[in-house]
């Protein structure tokens, strides 16, 4: 593939090279396409990709024939009507599970808004049932009556409940396609948080279930249900790791959702940690355990009253990796090594089997991959032996093309970084200046309704650097404010924004927080 | 350019398998015209708003920390590797053999430029996914007057795919390794030909071209929507401007 793309821009290029060039070409070309071979992905992963990614366009073409079939509808009809195609209080029995990643899932989510109901809320019911038989759904389905009476839960909401009724919705967005029963006790314990919707996160586990029920007649189903069955097949090697990677996948992921704080769940090993783990950089193959009791789990609340085998997000460092390493010699290599005996070995607390198994799998094909590679290499140095002047000359020229290569790579890194921090920062002083605004509002109000007592000493705040002085009347709404404040930021910022000199992060702070001082005048005059 | 061009340029150049990987603007672009059509801010809108992001951040997430894990991997085993090269085939090595150290040297070298550049596309994944995703909040709350902004962005820039410090610090002890990699040869290097050099970096032009496309988008990154949240215009000085373009324009060579 590579040798293709390359060779076509070569074409294009229309590189005029003699003869023995041209060998010369051909010999790096292979040279180059077997290393980058050896940095590929191994065969195993590339079909796996390849399944996925037909099967992902598959899907997404399927959603999208559905469409073009129905008609285009307004946007917000789509979950009411969902809530009156049916429900009832019955539990939704576990389903079993093609081992279909968590992204998948959510390729298709975004289609639904687009899919129209009409009265009777059959349509619908069609690719949501032919999404559900995608996921293997045979079980046997419960009838349901309409549970009408939620619907009317759904009234829009006053506006600063919004972000609350936001996650709500997105939970019952999730659970309409949720399909594990463990779920439900999470999604119920979630409404311990919602107080005012306890029915709705029912009504929608339950509105699945009515769906269900009218899967029978739908067209649609059979030809995405063989493809399932297909897909299946073609990832049945890798069903078992599979399997228990999504497992933990999906539930985190819709344990993310109902999350409140909507927490990243990471396991971020402390600062600590690394100090221990040096440690034992020097004491190789000898049974010292990973001291981490520094390691921490970050998890939603939700998680452990999930089902048993939930997995949160593993992030995975250098030291504990090496920590792994050394655990994995310890028991004789990578093949030998089983993931219960490196997590015992390890002693990192929060680490479970799952993540040591996923890891270890990916060792394997890393470390073996690279010894296959050296053995290749062995071949190519005895080539080279036969041409070694040819090869010196190669060397170093491609010595130095790598050098330019890296230079380009470092320049880009450098700028990627600078980049960033420029956006934490301008998200930082936005957020700042937010809050001395809100501050601000709120000491204005309490000088309006308590005009008796002596002016808040908004200068209480004078170490801040900005001091905005904008006059907001009593019956001022928060948008009007927000706009305003916005109008008041933009001219703050638009100064921030000429300097050219980008590269400097200082320079940019600098101007920044000066900017923001010259300023203050301008906010003064208001 | 405008943004959705860049990123679908973006995602063809990229590595295949990180094709599907990216942020799906388009559809996302679609949803906001879609919402802001119907009606003023819906809440049932815009939960299906958030819950599309929130799909797409963990993508993200899933997709970066599993290659956080393969390039952490990856590199403990070049380190490996060139331990052991130098060890069997080195200086005061158990065979030391200096054509097979320098066969297995080059071939090293060759796989932490790429490994390097790999993990400079990742940086650069996280990066253009949250430019995406910051202006596709932007042109929601434009669209539908919503506040969903700010707090959506302090979220974001929490998430694992963003806090790409670690695969910084990797990138950074790349390069290191780099420098011990890349002894003397400048000596040698002198002596080479002009003409071979330009060739041989043509060998290269796949990860090169890779790199380099990024960078020249980078450079066009100004925006011609200034808001209190942009970032300022980007530019690369002079040098560097004719090195990229010399890599990438096709330009007959010949050589003899």
């Amino acid at each position: 593939m590579l040798l293709v793309f390359w060779i076509t821009i070569l074409k294009e290029q229309n590189w005029m090279v003699n003869y023995d060039s041209n060998s010369l070409l051909n010999t790096f070309l292979i040279w180059m396409l077997k290393t980058d071979r050896s940095s590929l992905k191994p065969p195993f992963r590339a079909d796996y990709y390849s399944s996925y990614c037909s099967y992902t366009i598959q899907t997404m073409h399927r959603w999208k024939e559905m469409e073009t079939r129905l008609a285009l509808p307004a946007g917000k009809v789509t979950i009411e009507q969902l809530c009156k195609s049916g429900n009832s209080g019955v539990m939704p029995s576990s389903l079993p599970q093609l081992p279909i990643t968590v992204e998948e899932r959510f390729l298709e989510l975004p289609d639904s808004h687009q899919i129209p109901v009409d009265e009777m809320g059959n349509p619908l019911v069609s690719p949501y049932s032919s999404y559900v038989a995608n996921t293997g759904n045979v079980q046997t389905l419960h009838s349901s009556p309409s549970g009408s009476s939620s619907v009317h839960q759904y009234p829009p909401r006053l506006p600063h409940e919004r972000h609350t009724n936001a996650n709500n919705t997105a939970i019952n967005a999730g659970n309409s396609l949720s399909t594990y029963s463990s779920h439900k006790g999470a999604f119920q314990a979630s409404t311990n948080n919602f107080s005012k919707d306890p029915v709705e996160v029912t009504w929608s586990l339950d509105s699945v279930q009515g769906i269900l029920n009218s899967d029978d007649d739908i067209t649609g189903s059979n030809p995405i249900q063989s493809s399932s069955v297909m897909i299946t097949h073609d990832l049945s090697n890798q069903k078992e790791w599979w399997n228990n990677i999504e497992n933990e996948d999906w539930k985190e992921l819709l344990s993310d959702m109902t999350a409140v704080e909507s927490q990243p769940k990471v396991v971020y090993p402390a600062a600590q940690t690394s100090q221990n783990i040096s440690v034992l950089h020097s004491q190789t193959y000898q049974s010292v355990p990973c001291h981490s009791g520094d390691l921490t789990v970050v998890t939603s609340p939700l998680s452990t009253t999930t089902a048993a085998a939930v997995k949160p997000r593993m992030r995975w460092t250098p030291e504990l990796h090496e920590c792994f390493v050394n655990a994995v010699n310890q028991l004789g290599g990578g093949e030998k090594a089983t993931p219960k005996g490196v997590l015992k070995l390890m002693k990192v607390e929060g680490l479970t089997i799952y993540h040591v198994k996923s890891h270890l799998q990916k060792y394997r094909t890393a470390h073996y991959s690279s010894d296959s590679s050296e053995g290749t290499s062995e071949k190519k140095a005895t080539q080279s032996e036969e041409f070694p002047a040819l090869d010196l000359k190669k060397g170093f020229d491609l010595t130095e093309a790598l050098r330019l290569q890296m230079e380009v790579q470092k320049r880009l890194h450098e700028q990627l970084e600078i980049q960033r921090n420029l956006q934490l920062r301008i998200e930082e002083q936005g957020k700042y200046l937010q809050i001395m605004f809100e501050k601000q509002c709120k000491s204005t109000m309490d000088k309006l309704h308590v005009p008796s007592t002596a002016e808040e000493p908004l200068s209480a705040s004078s170490d801040l650097p900005t001091h905005m002085t904008i006059r907001t009347d009593s019956s001022i709404d928060p948008k009007k404010a927000e706009e305003s404040f916005k109008q008041v930021v933009t001219k703050r910022k638009m100064p921030e924004v000429d300097p050219s000199s980008p590269r400097d992060t200082d320079a940019i702070i600098s101007t920044t927080s000066s900017s923001a001082k010259c300023s203050r005048a301008e906010d003064d005059e208001l | 350019m405008k943004f959705g061009k860049k990123l679908r340029r973006q995602m063809e150049d990229t590595l295949p398998q990180w094709r599907d990987k990216f942020l799906s603007y388009k559809d996302l672009k679609k949803l906001v015209s879609l919402i802001s059509a119907t009606q003023p801010p819906c809440s049932k809108a815009e939960a299906h708003f958030i819950h599309f992001l929130d799909a797409e951040i963990d993508k993200f997430n899933t997709f970066f920390v599993e290659m956080e894990e393969e390039f952490i991997i990856h590199q403990k085993e070049l380190q490996e590797r060139i331990k052991r090269v130098a060890e069997i085939y080195g200086v005061g090595g158990s065979q030391p053999l200096e054509e097979k150290y320098e066969a297995e040297m080059r071939k090293i070298r060759m796989e932490i430029v790429n490994f390097h550049g790999e993990m400079v596309l990742l940086v650069n994944y996280s990066s253009i996914n949250y430019t995406g995703l910051a202006k596709i909040l932007k042109k929601y709350d434009k669209r539908t007057g919503g506040l969903l902004r700010s707090p959506f962005i302090e979220k974001v820039l929490k998430q694992p795919f963003f806090t790409t410090d670690l695969i910084s610090r990797l990138v950074k002890e790349c390069e290191n390794t780099m420098e011990t990699l890349f002894p003397a040869v400048l000596d040698q290097y002198q002596t080479g030909e002009g003409g071979e050099r330009t060739l041989i970096m043509a060998e290269q032009v796949f990860r090169n071209t890779v790199s380099a496309l990024v960078t020249m988008k980078e450079l066009r990154k100004g925006s011609s929507t200034y808001g209190h949240f942009s970032l300022p215009p980007l530019s690369l000085s002079l040098p560097d401007l004719d090195l990229l373009q010399s890599c990438m324009l096709p330009s007959p060579i010949t050589i003899v």
